[in-house]
């Protein structure tokens, strides 16, 4: 074949450059007019923002002991599309982790792209992972909330979830002055994940949480709680709880409810066991009340104190009968008397004379029906039927503390009132806060009022002291010290038939001293003991803790109250 | 004619005095910008995994000293004995593409394409391309007819058919793709009837058709050309490669982030890249200036190809400078093409500038082909 003709060559060179023409021309659309959109498009699959998280205030006792710590940690994650080898990684990373092989293996081989292999790792273990260096296997910074003392105070507490937020008790209430606000870092990661030397890392710092400096006292709770779980199981009881309350102040120096758990970990125990009982659930103060209606009548001088009521043993009210504790002939009983008796007929008597109208308004001044103030998460009011709906009944059954249901706390402060003479304080969990420079802001003084004049404050007092000296609350005597104080025992509703359990009580023993210049209150609650009183099952409990706050907080005898009139003679 | 004058005519056509300097520039220019390219696409990971940065780089100058020393043998000797070895090549490469299928040869991801040699790899696919240019020029220009009978078209179709057939059963469809444009450009120049051309396109369309219904194709080659033509409906990881490449160039923008700072290159989003995506390193750190000029100095290489098949005083090296033409310009087209989205992903090296030294050595041997050609225009 001698030489085609040149026209071919032409058309070959023709297609050429018209495939020259193309690829030009598309070159030229993505690196001029596309070229923004590409670059952002770069940009974000390098950028990730990572937080980092702000340091939580500690939570620390009245002495600024911790009761809860943040430690530093770090995270392990993975993305399982950058690992290599899930099979022998995985092996690698659990037993660095001393963890399961077959999860770890499961997650590296899963198909997302962010996995946690384990979270809130001791650092030096993460620095293990880390000097791996396995493809796609990184560690993270984070924190993690250590509770030093367990389940010290643990419902007070509360305790944080993985990510840091707190979930319950002050850990939740007060998330936002612990947490403090997290920074950022926004940084240029490679296609491994690993962060770009010159590339974009911008830094905005982390504010630390502040310090929460709580009113309660580490020794003393500890003791408290050493105390109460001594005291449910030898009732053979259901739970209980305990406090321990500066009448001056309103500080809650000592706080729990047993059965309590550890919040290290948290989720072994069951959530019942989170509750802080003393605020979260309410029941019918039984005998208690005896003190407000005994207040009342004081205060608005309804009778000479040494007036006589003739007490059966039973009384008829609409259709209920109303019976004492325990069967009685008809006795001739002072106020002092059906107090230190905790006689329900006597009670029911008073509150004849009483009426109504100034019944309800005492109780409520007392702090029935209403949270306390402390803002505590889940805390509850209780019920008080409002004075519409009361009848003979209620009149009748309010007065010995029936009818209506107050949390542990509402008791308590019944009686840090009188102790306060007659000033109703806000209890209070929280003294202030330290903040990052190490300055306390103390918190605002406990909001106070007047409930009765400081006569009948100390009047009311000398009824308890005779209640503890010659009445139903012997168990509470401490030597060289006079205790003022009232058994409770009462019954449980039962919400299914909206009467009461025929055989289930709440025993409490609420009490201070010294008498005469109350420095602690106690309140001593027992769910469901076999003793059923509260003078047998709450008051030891009352006694021991009280005598411990003694030496812990150094309280001195004062001299002793006078008894009230009364007409009982025991031998 | 006096003898003196005589001898200085014959001196004025001595081959040795009819390089061509442009056609040797512009290869060298574009191994060169692959040099660089290699190292920058590669460096990064190196770096990471702590190995030498320059590994790449080192072996592909290797590649192209040898690739040197090929083009002169190519070249020194008269490209129309070739016509008597091109029956051997050809025979020879279907034999290595025979064996490569057989466990002598290795395989990675699925395609069986290479022998082990000595720590090199050795791909005779790669040599397939010029074997095959050597053969239908050869048998082309023996035709005693001005153009091709429609017995002749068949004839050399079946000839590079086997190859192709060959290739692609690796699967090899980028190499497929080189052999068919081969076939089609030496088609072209040798003054083959339009309508002869037509129908053969046909066939080729309604064969690339039947492999699809067949399945022949495998799943990860029908997912890259389905992410072509349906680019909403295709998984993630099948779009990956195209969307790092289209990244990587589109941020280039016109004057590129400047050599060794491209942030993809550097950070290893682009898969391939020192192969069949180094481009996307270009569009990334040199712009479209840079890719312009790439693209020009291919321009350069093809109207010198061209102009070597104009030149050539025989049918056979014309036949051979266009074949050439035709390989360099498909692979330039298709590589480029795919890394800014206007072709489907194949496997398809750049032509000087991707990392790979079987392609390095047949490209120079591709280019020794031309030299010759223009070298022995007047003999």
């Amino acid at each position: 074949m001698s030489r085609p003709p040149a026209g071919r060559l032409v058309a070959l060179l023709l297609a050429m450059i018209v495939g020259f023409g193309g690829v030009l021309g598309r070159l030229a659309v993505l690196q001029t007019r596309d070229r923004a959109t590409f670059v952002q498009l770069g940009f974000d699959q390098r950028v990730r923002t990572v937080t980092l998280p702000a340091d939580r205030g500690d939570i620390l006792d009245r002495d600024r002991e911790p009761l809860a710590l943040t430690l530093q940690a770090r995270d392990v994650y993975a993305d399982p599309q950058l690992v290599t080898d899930p099979e022998g990684d995985a092996g690698k990373v659990a037993a660095v982790l001393g963890s399961r092989l077959a999860p770890v293996r499961h997650l590296l081989s899963s198909s997302g792209t962010f996995v946690y292999l384990a979270r809130q790792v001791d650092p030096a273990v993460a620095d293990r992972v880390d000097a791996l260096h396995l493809a796609g296997i990184g560690t993270l910074p984070t924190t993690k909330r250590y509770y030093p003392a367990g389940s010290l105070a643990s419902q007070v507490l509360g305790f944080v979830g993985t990510d840091g937020t707190g979930l319950s008790g002050l850990e939740l209430q007060y998330q936002g002055v612990l947490a403090g606000t997290a920074g950022q870092r926004t940084a240029e990661l490679g296609a491994d994940g690993t962060p770009i030397a010159q590339g974009l890392d911008t830094v905005t710092a982390a504010r630390p949480g502040e310090d929460v400096v709580t009113t309660l006292d580490r020794d003393l709770q500890y003791y408290a709680q050493l105390q109460l779980e001594a005291a449910v199981k030898a009732n053979h009881a259901k739970g209980g709880t305990i406090m321990v309350i500066d009448p001056a102040t309103g500080d809650i120096l000592a706080m729990a409810s047993y059965p309590w758990f550890d919040p290290n970990s948290f989720t072994s125990y069951s959530e019942a066991s989170y509750r802080n009982r003393a605020v979260t659930d309410s029941f019918e103060p039984g005998s208690v009340n005896k003190v407000i209606t005994a207040a009342a009548a004081v205060q608005e001088g309804v009778f000479p104190l040494d007036k006589g009521f003739e007490v059966p043993d039973h009384i008829q009210v609409d259709n209920y009968t109303i019976h004492d504790s325990h069967p009685h002939p008809m006795e001739s009983m002072t106020l002092g008397d059906i107090i230190a008796e905790s006689s329900n007929v006597g009670a029911v008597k008073v509150a004849d004379l009483l009426g109504a109208q100034r019944l309800s308004s005492y109780v409520q001044r007392f702090g029935f029906g209403r949270p306390t103030g402390l803002g505590f998460p889940g805390e509850t009011g209780g019920i008080v039927p409002p004075l519409a709906d009361w009848s003979a009944a209620t009149l009748a059954t309010v007065a010995y503390g029936q009818g209506v249901s107050v949390t542990p706390l509402q008791m308590a402060s019944v009686y840090t009132t009188i102790a306060n003479g007659g000033v109703y304080i806000e209890p209070r969990l929280v003294r202030g806060t330290v903040d990052a420079a190490g300055v306390f802001h103390a918190a605002p003084p406990a909001r106070t009022y007047r409930v009765v004049s400081a006569a009948t404050a100390s009047t009311v007092t000398e009824m308890l002291a005779y209640v503890v000296q010659d009445g139903t609350g012997l168990a509470a005597q401490i030597p060289g010290y006079q205790v003022a104080g009232k058994t409770g025992t009462a019954l449980k509703p039962d919400p299914k038939t909206g009467g009461y359990y025929p055989n289930r009580y709440m025993a409490s023993f609420i009490g201070f001293l010294p008498a005469s210049q109350p420095r602690v209150v106690v309140a001593a609650v027992i769910d469901e003991p076999t003793t059923i009183y509260g003078g047998i099952a709450a008051a030891p409990l009352f006694q021991k803790v009280a005598r411990y706050a003694i030496q812990r907080l150094g309280i001195a005898p004062a001299p002793p109250v006078g008894l009230p009139p009364h007409l009982l003679n025991r031998g | 004619m006096d003898l003196v004058a005589g001898r200085a005519w014959v001196d004025e056509r001595r081959p040795i005095r009819h390089l061509d300097p442009v056609l040797l520039l512009t290869t060298g220019a574009l191994t060169l910008v692959g040099l660089l390219l290699v190292y920058s696409a590669t460096k990064g990971s190196l770096l990471q995994f702590h190995e030498d940065p320059g590994y790449y780089l080192k072996k592909q100058i290797a590649f192209f000293l040898l690739g040197t020393i090929l083009l002169l043998l190519v070249a020194s000797a008269d490209y129309r004995f070739y016509k008597v070895y091109a029956g051997f090549a050809y025979a020879a490469v279907i034999l290595a593409l025979a064996l490569v299928r057989t466990p002598l040869g290795s395989s990675t991801a699925g395609a069986q394409r290479w022998f082990e040699f000595a720590g090199f790899q050795v791909t005779p696919s790669e040599f397939t391309k010029i074997a095959l240019v050597l053969m239908l020029a050869n048998v082309l220009s023996e035709l005693r007819t001005p153009q091709p009978a429609l017995s002749d078209v068949i004839r050399v179709t079946g000839l590079a058919a086997l190859p192709m057939l060959l290739v692609f059963l690796q699967p090899d469809i980028g190499t497929s793709i080189v052999l068919v444009a081969i076939l089609a450009g030496v088609l072209v120049v040798a003054g083959t009837r339009a309508r002869h051309l037509l129908a053969l396109s046909i066939v080729g369309v309604v064969l690339i058709l039947g492999a699809f219904q067949l399945h022949v194709i495998k799943d990860y080659q029908v997912a890259r050309v389905t992410a072509f033509f349906d680019r909403q409906s295709t998984p993630a990881d099948a779009r990956y490669n195209l969307d790092q490449s289209l990244i990587a160039i589109g941020s280039g923008g016109i004057t590129g982030q400047g050599y060794l700072h491209g942030r993809l290159t550097n950070l290893n989003f682009v898969p391939e890249q020192h192969t069949d995506f180094i481009f996307t390193a270009a569009g990334e750190e040199f712009g479209f200036v840079g890719s312009a000029a790439i693209l020009l100095l291919f321009a350069i290489l093809l109207w010198r190809a061209i102009r070597i098949a104009y030149l050539s005083k025989d049918a056979f090296g014309t036949f051979t400078a266009a074949g050439v033409a035709s390989m360099f310009a498909i692979q330039m087209f298709v590589n480029v093409g795919m890394t800014i989205g206007i072709m489907p992903i194949t496997g398809i090296p750049l032509p000087f500038v991707s990392y790979g030294g079987s392609a390095m050595l047949a490209n120079y041997v591709g280019v020794g082909l031309l030299l010759n050609v223009h070298m022995r225009r007047f003999k």
